[in-house]
């Protein structure tokens, strides 16, 4: 047995880190959201104004709602190309197994901003792709709808969110009992109907916490829209960016980084109970 | 072995960061737009007074208020803002008033300027006067052979994607001085009333297909003209000078409508800890001999007269010394917006529509 001394010095860093890191900015964040700012200064007056402007102007759930959008088709396409990625590691890539495993994980090294402006120079009208379309003589004009359009921010998060669908997906599948894959084969089913009926479900935690993965970090983010984005494809956190960074307005963009911690932990505990469900244990 | 390994490297670690913190060059911090900490005039600073300038530059006049409010204001010693947020800064405690003994060639500055009321507080002054220009129409002159007589060819259907606004309220001014707002009081701009902001909104609405990309930087537009996305845009005098200097086809010009323009001033933050090297930097900016380095660098018009008589004739042509009194009247410059939530919120709108 431990003694009590020992199990609060094993425990008190932790707390202490949670505490600091985030309860404090948590709460600070929750109080602004009720303040306000009246000339040049945040006033401590706590109101429900903000999220009466929220609820009042439909342009915030306009922008929300275009996040999500966006959200969901990255987290479509990142598990399209996610899950075949890893099953291909997971059941036929043999030796090459963790080659093939570091060659996904490598992009993670690069940063987020040196991957962003790679996609400019490729996707731009003097860029690498329109170069060779021109070349093979398919468009006589460059494609501007390859950069700052919505298309050019989807493309730009799925490279960058497909690993992190990958690797849980990939996870799920390697803790596949091979067993269960063989019963199925020596009882004649067919290699689709081991995949849908045993690999897939089996596979269906991976499946949800890669969704989420890519769902809530694009959903939150800012950058995509900023370097490949066009003129009208802002994101959610573009507005709580210029809220705080140019218009000074930190209680309203409080206010919208609240409304976004719910609908995150909302989805996180929606996922949490499917999983729980469709896991085999 | 790999403890040995480790130990090695913390140590080696710990050495590096003992030695840097024994040199300890003071740094002085500069929070300025773009092409105002160029190595060309900045280095000869750093030499003199033993000291490190570090810049970071400020996208839009808001940017700089929200981040001096925001509580960032003791991470810069020097800032330079423009005549629509000098006011409110120096007024609002944020900016230190200067100490003029410290600032030798102050009376050299351009008397006009030096008598504007932008950074005078109860007889403190917390700003000198440094460059000045406009917010030109820049134009590919590979694209448009001709020089545009009105900034209506940004709504022009022929230039559809190919065009670039400022993400700043400037470009509403100039959506405000189209619909004719400007007219006959120019200072009207700084002062819409609702009605008009919404009809500047729903102008900017109507230009949005024609916008490629909204800048924020001044590096960002240079790119988007090297790159072909863009052939016309509002920029900043700094941008063409860069891009002429790359062989880039690019006119400059001031449509027939006239053009909003900035005065922009250096102050030394309330909570800078480096108040006296400030002041030496800010009285090495406004001597003639700099400022005609920074107009070569950025092509804006200095405060200091004195600078021109350093300049070839050519060079102050460009810079309409020659007649700066009719270039001036062509700019409206910024001006304190006292709605200017207000104006953000149409901004915004405007940004976030689909």
């Amino acid at each position: 047995m431990y003694s009590r001394a020992y199990k609060a010095a094993v425990a008190l860093p932790p707390l202490f880190w949670v505490a600091l890191f985030l309860l404090l900015p948590y709460s600070l964040l929750f109080a602004h959201s009720f303040w306000s700012v009246a000339s040049g200064a945040i006033v401590r007056q706590w109101s429900l104004h903000n999220y009466a402007e929220l609820a009042h102007n439909w342009m915030y759930a306009q922008v929300l709602f275009r996040s999500m959008k966006i959200a969901g088709a990255v987290t479509l396409l990142a598990l399209l190309l996610g899950y075949p990625l890893a099953y291909y590691l997971s059941f036929c890539a043999g030796p090459q197994k963790q080659l093939l495993y570091q060659l996904v994980i490598v992009p993670l090294w690069v940063s987020y901003l040196v991957r962003g402006y790679a996609w400019k120079t490729i996707l731009g009208s003097d860029g690498v792709l329109n170069g060779f379309l021109q070349y093979l003589g398919i468009v006589s004009t460059p494609v501007e709808f390859f950069l700052y359009s919505p298309f050019a921010v989807v493309l730009t998060l799925t490279h960058i969110y497909t690993p992190f669908t990958f690797l849980p997906l990939f996870a799920s599948l390697e803790h596949i009992p091979r067993h269960l894959v063989e019963a199925s084969q020596d009882l004649g089913a067919s290699p689709r109907v081991t995949f849908w009926r045993v690999i897939f479900p089996l596979s269906l935690p991976g499946l949800l916490a890669g969704a989420t993965f890519a769902f809530v970090l694009t959903l939150g983010d800012f950058l995509a829209p900023l370097l490949v984005g066009g003129p009208s494809g802002i994101m959610i956190s573009n507005v709580v960016v210029s809220l705080f960074g140019a218009a000074y307005d930190w209680p309203l963009g409080a206010a919208i980084s609240v409304c976004m911690l719910l609908l995150v932990v909302g989805i996180l505990f929606a996922i949490e109970r499917l999983e729980k469900r469709w896991s085999f244990h | 072995m790999k403890r040995a390994a480790l130990i090695l490297l913390l140590a080696l670690a710990v050495a590096a960061m003992t030695s840097c913190s024994k040199q300890k060059a003071v740094t002085l911090s500069l929070l300025v737009w773009e092409g105002y900490a160029d190595p060309s005039f900045v280095r000869v600073f750093e030499e003199t007074h033993q000291c490190k300038v570090v810049a970071s530059y400020m996208g839009s006049s808001d940017e700089l208020v929200a981040k001096l409010r925001g509580g960032s204001a003791s991470n810069y010693d020097v800032i330079s803002p423009s005549s629509d947020v000098a006011t409110t800064i120096a007024g609002s405690g944020l900016a230190a008033p200067l100490e003029m003994s410290r600032i030798p060639s102050y009376p050299q500055l351009s008397q006009k300027l030096r008598e504007l009321p932008l950074v005078r507080i109860n007889g403190k002054i917390y700003g000198v006067p440094f460059m000045w220009g406009p917010n030109p129409l820049l134009y590919d002159t590979s694209a448009l052979s001709r020089p545009p007589e009105s900034w209506s060819i940004f709504w022009d259907k022929k230039y559809r994607g190919k065009i670039s606004v400022w993400d700043d309220l400037s470009t509403i001014y100039m959506a405000a001085q189209m619909l004719g707002f400007d007219k006959p009081d120019p200072g009207a701009l700084y002062n819409l009333t609702d009605e008009q902001l919404e009809q500047v909104r729903k102008k900017l609405l109507e230009l949005k297909p024609n916008v490629r990309k909204m800048w924020a930087t001044g590096g960002e537009l240079t790119n988007l003209f090297q790159n072909h996305e863009v052939v016309a845009a509002m920029g900043w005098p700094l941008m063409t000078n860069q891009l002429r200097k790359l062989n880039y086809p690019i006119g400059e010009t001031i449509p027939r409508e006239n053009t909003t323009g900035w005065m922009d001033h250096l102050m030394v933050t309330a909570a800078s800890e480096h108040k006296e090297l400030a002041h030496a930097f800010l009285e090495y900016m406004i001597q003639a001999k700099t400022q005609k380095l920074l107009a070569d660098v950025t092509g804006y018009v200095p405060a200091n007269p004195g600078a021109a008589a350093l300049m070839t004739t050519d060079e102050k042509k460009s810079l309409h010394l020659d007649d700066p009194d009719a270039y001036m009247a062509r700019i409206y410059f910024w001006q304190d917006v006292p709605r200017r939530n207000k104006y953000n919120e149409v901004w915004n709108a405007v940004k976030a529509a689909q």
